[in-house]
């Protein structure tokens, strides 16, 4: 038995693991001592990896590549020559047709690697000529990423997450790190033991929240009446540093009119706060010599993100919590390389290293090292808004690499419409899914564990995977097949491995330079900015409180708060808000193959309710119900817990029968583009035939899995 | 004193990787993967209201469980209380008495008897427990898995020194003029 170092393919907290290997099959995990967990895993991290084994409890990999030449017809099985000149050729022929705007590509935030993020936009910006490339960023810390960068320069983690245990208090807002991060949630357990406070903003009353010295459940929506509240406070009561807002900070002024209003009785109708709290929390959070806010996706997820981020940030340096350590702005990343696709360029309006696609000299660059005449110096588009574009007749081909957004993405109904009127669809992946079975090509690829990779954790940590196991059938790595599909396009593109695709990264962006293969080995750790090889790497951001926008002050940002898009009335009278549990990943093709964590949860999830509500809709716990929205309809179990709040109700994103995203709406933060899963209108109904129910849920959970199968193994 | 397996519900997140640990470690069926069938762990997480936690045995000194058991299949040993699987016979007199919901009664698939003349595989009850993973070399599974280190292993040892702990803290909450 072998033992092989990589990084856990799930949550972004950038685990180190050792896979236990057996004649070409991994049989285990167990925590490797990696910076950021110290050899400690979770249920992800232990039980994750059966799915390497093909055990075909949800979908089967893919093992070949497929192709369905016309639409309605089934797969058929054929060789990489085939595939790869069916699909470059009829790109081909859009791009001649339509211009290269007419297509879009995805990178991937999961288990496949930043080397393979950055051929995926090489592929777009070099070889079709388009911008048009994004990853699940958008629909997850896209607002982090547009807020920070204005407010402070950077989109990322100011500060590490071994430093979380050592500060001294912890803001938390909108984020479940039991959840989402349970090697997270124990640095907050460990910062409480040492004496930290905690302070939770949720309007559900999470793990965190049963620890926290103050807990804040505000209505879902309040948001950014809460943050204003927050500044407000610091401001009127003096709790705020004027030293250092004078000396690092810009925009005090209009921050502080901006706030003037949000006083915490204006906002205790809004937030559903006491007021008292409110200052209660400011005090608190001002008083602490170090502290750190973390946020998820209850900050997020809303159509207005972008603006609580830049609101929280501003939290951060008004208090003088930034540029040392211990301290600073916190979004943790959901999926494990979420960072890194964003690292490597896979969005729409940057380079690799975060060069805006608007900066010329960048772009020169660029080009000249891919051998091009010019780069696109237009943004490209995002992913959400993909349907509008494609309703518009403006995309007519998507190129989809490791994502399913059928399953993901909001409003999944009005989007799979929107999908089939394209000319053409190609899914690489390493499991059929529900977007690879209205694909025209699917390219079969190796999993994170059967190739070698960088992934960035998301605190901007580079950490190397090793190879455990030889895939099995006729698959590629993803940059293989990008390089592939480019040379049959014409642009001839070939490396040998992925270190050297990772020199030329590094060659070109000086925040990675220094950040070699060597200095990552075995449980090496590098936080990006490391610009020469000599640099070991940055934990904390903005040293001597030089910031990185372009005035090297911090900016500050206060704004009128905006209630959620959509309304709740008397035929949808209670809000959906989507959430995580902790053995499921993403669209779950990965953990729905891996035996324990299919067994602790499966079809058709839940939708969490408030015992109350329950009561009011006739539900019983346990019992399946349907859940509509204005958009759609779907079955899914009851859990009456008395941890939600009145009015709301949550679900789970993963499941197929019970999925919550038949239900949600495409309202979009207007800069960041991210959907308002947070709030949908809803109504909850009981079934009373429940043998119908169960049957029900039981065949066509079976006919899914059954076409899946069929399909992959054609 | 016997010994037990503990979880401090101020660091449980509720996340059921001790579950899983414990299911595989005293897997129902030696050949299959976990599947909801023969998932059956011996300590349960509970979410409820503002407690998160494991439940598991207590080993109770005076355990119920073992006194309601008609075949005395219950014994004491190793500092613990153990079942001798031969003698169950799935009556679930121990999981009516045990007061922490600790005891269940499984079918399990017994092994081929090999001096029987038909060597098959039969169905047999088997009342199971926390067993303190007695026989697993790397100790308790649950709190080897545990990511926020929330289970500990309480023996004689850990209870004298929390005992002297709470003594000195109770001592110095006196004031030193205190006169009863």
């Amino acid at each position: 038995m072998k033992k092989v170092i990589t990084v856990c393919p799930y949550c972004g907290s950038g685990c180190k693991i050792n896979l236990l290997v057996k004649d070409n099959k991994v049989v285990g995990a167990e925590g490797a001592n990696g910076v950021t967990n110290e050899g400690a895993l979770c249920l992800k991290g232990y039980y994750g990896w059966d799915f390497l084994n093909d055990t075909k409890l949800l979908t089967p990999r893919l093992r070949q590549p497929l192709l369905r030449r016309q639409r309605g017809a089934e797969f058929e099985a054929v060789s990489w020559d085939e595939a790869i000149s069916f699909a470059a050729g009829r790109l081909k022929e859009i791009k001649a047709k339509y211009g290269p705007d007419s297509i879009m590509v995805t990178g991937s935030s999961r288990g496949t690697g930043n080397e393979s993020n950055y051929i995926a936009q090489k592929f777009a910006r070099a070889v079709i000529g388009t911008n048009n490339i994004d990853c699940c960023a958008r629909v997850c810390h896209g607002p982090s990423v547009a807020g920070l960068m204005v407010t402070l320069g950077n989109g990322a983690m100011s500060n590490s997450i071994p430093e979380i245990e050592d500060t001294k208090c912890i803001l938390v807002f909108g984020y479940n790190a039991a959840d989402s991060h349970p090697i997270v949630a124990n640095r907050i357990i460990k910062a409480k033991e040492k004496g930290a406070k905690i302070i939770v903003c949720d309007p559900r009353y999470i793990e965190t929240a049963r620890l926290a010295d103050l807990y804040l459940p505000l209505k879902n929506g309040s948001n950014m009446a809460l943050v204003n509240a927050f500044a407000n406070v610091l401001i009127n009561e003096n709790l705020y540093k004027p030293d250092f807002v004078a000396n690092y900070a810009e925009g005090f002024e209009e921050y502080k009119a901006a706030v003037a209003k949000y006083t915490p009785e204006y906002v205790a109708d809004i937030t559903g706060l006491d007021p008292d709290l409110i200052r209660e929390a400011m005090r608190m959070y001002a008083a602490a010599p170090t502290a750190t806010i973390l946020w998820g996706m209850g900050v997020t997820q809303w159509g207005q993100a972008v603006d609580v981020v830049k609101g929280l940030s501003s939290l951060a340096t008004v208090t003088g919590n930034l540029g040392r350590p211990n301290v600073g702005v916190g979004p943790v990343r959901g999926q494990n390389n979420v960072q890194g696709a964003c690292d490597m360029g896979a969005l729409p309006n940057t380079l690799p290293g975060y060069y805006p696609v608007s900066d010329a000299q960048a772009r020169d660059r660029f080009a000249k090292a891919w051998g091009i005449a010019a780069l696109p110096a237009e943004n490209g588009i995002g992913i959400t808004e993909v349907p509008h574009k494609i309703h518009e007749g403006r995309l007519k081909a998507y190129y989809i690499f490791g994502e399913d957004p059928l399953q993901t993405d909001p409003d999944v109904n009005a989007l799979r419409a929107e999908l089939e009127k394209l000319e053409l669809i190609i899914v690489q992946d390493i499991f059929m899914t529900k977007t690879a079975m209205i694909a025209d090509v699917i390219f079969p690829a190796t999993s994170w564990g059967e190739h070698e990779n960088v992934f960035s954790s998301a605190d901007r940590g580079f950490q190397r995977c090793y190879k455990a196991v030889e895939a099995q059938g006729d698959v590629k790595d993803d940059w293989e097949i990008h390089s592939l599909m480019a040379t049959a396009m014409g642009y001839p593109m070939k490396y040998n491995n992925a270190q050297e695709i990772w020199d030329e990264l590094r060659g070109l962006c000086h925040l990675y330079t220094g950040a070699t293969y060597e200095k990552m080995a075995d449980l090496g750790y590098v936080q990006w900015p490391c610009p020469t090889e000599d640099h070991p790497g940055t934990p904390w951001l903005y040293k001597g409180f030089t910031f990185d926008t372009p005035s090297g002050k911090a900016r500050l940002f206060g704004t009128e708060w905006r209630p959620p898009l959509e309304k709740v009335d008397a035929d949808y009278p209670l809000g959906l808000c989507t959430v995580r549990e902790v053995g499921h990943y993403s669209c779950r093709s990965m953990t729905g193959n891996c035996s324990a964590l299919q067994t602790l949860a499966d079809e058709p999830g839940f939708v969490q309710i408030h015992p109350d509500d329950a009561r009011t809709y006739g539900i019983k716990d346990q019992s399946l119900v349907w859940i509509s929205s204005r958009r759609g309809k779907v079955i899914t179990r009851a859990n009456i817990n008395e941890r939600v709040n009145k009015g709301a109700v949550y679900m789970t994103y993963q499941w197929w029968i019970g999925a919550c995203n038949a239900l949600t709406a495409d309202h979009l933060d207007p800069i960041s583009k991210t959907p308002e899963y947070k709030f949908s209108a809803v109504k909850v109904e009981p079934i009373a035939d429940q043998n119908w129910a169960e049957n029900h849920v039981k065949q066509t959970y079976g006919k899914m899995k059954a076409d899946m199968r069929k399909a992959a193994l054609a | 004193m016997n010994r037990f397996v503990i979880t401090e519900p101020s660091k449980c997140i509720g996340c059921r990787t001790c579950e899983v640990a414990c299911a595989m470690a005293h897997p129902l069926d030696e050949d299959t993967a976990l599947t909801p069938q023969n998932f059956s762990p011996r300590l349960t997480v509970q979410r409820i209201g503002s407690i998160t936690t494991a439940v598991m045995c207590r080993q109770c000194d005076d355990a119920p469980c073992a006194k309601a058991c008609p075949v005395n299949a219950i014994v004491f040993a190793h500092d613990s209380v153990q079942v001798v699987q031969s003698r169950c016979i799935g009556c679930k007199s121990c999981v009516v008495a045990c007061p922490y919901g600790a005891m269940n009664v499984v079918n399990v698939t017994a092994p081929a008897q090999p001096q029987t003349f038909f060597a098959s595989r039969r169905a047999k009850s088997e009342a199971q427990k926390c067993d303190l993973c007695i026989d697993r070399a790397d100790g308790q599974a649950c709190i080897t898995a545990c990511p926020t280190n929330a289970i500990r292993l309480v023996d004689q040892s850990v209870m004298t020194a929390t005992l002297q702990r709470r003594r000195e803290l109770a001592a110095q909450s006196l004031d030193s003029k205190t006169q009863f």
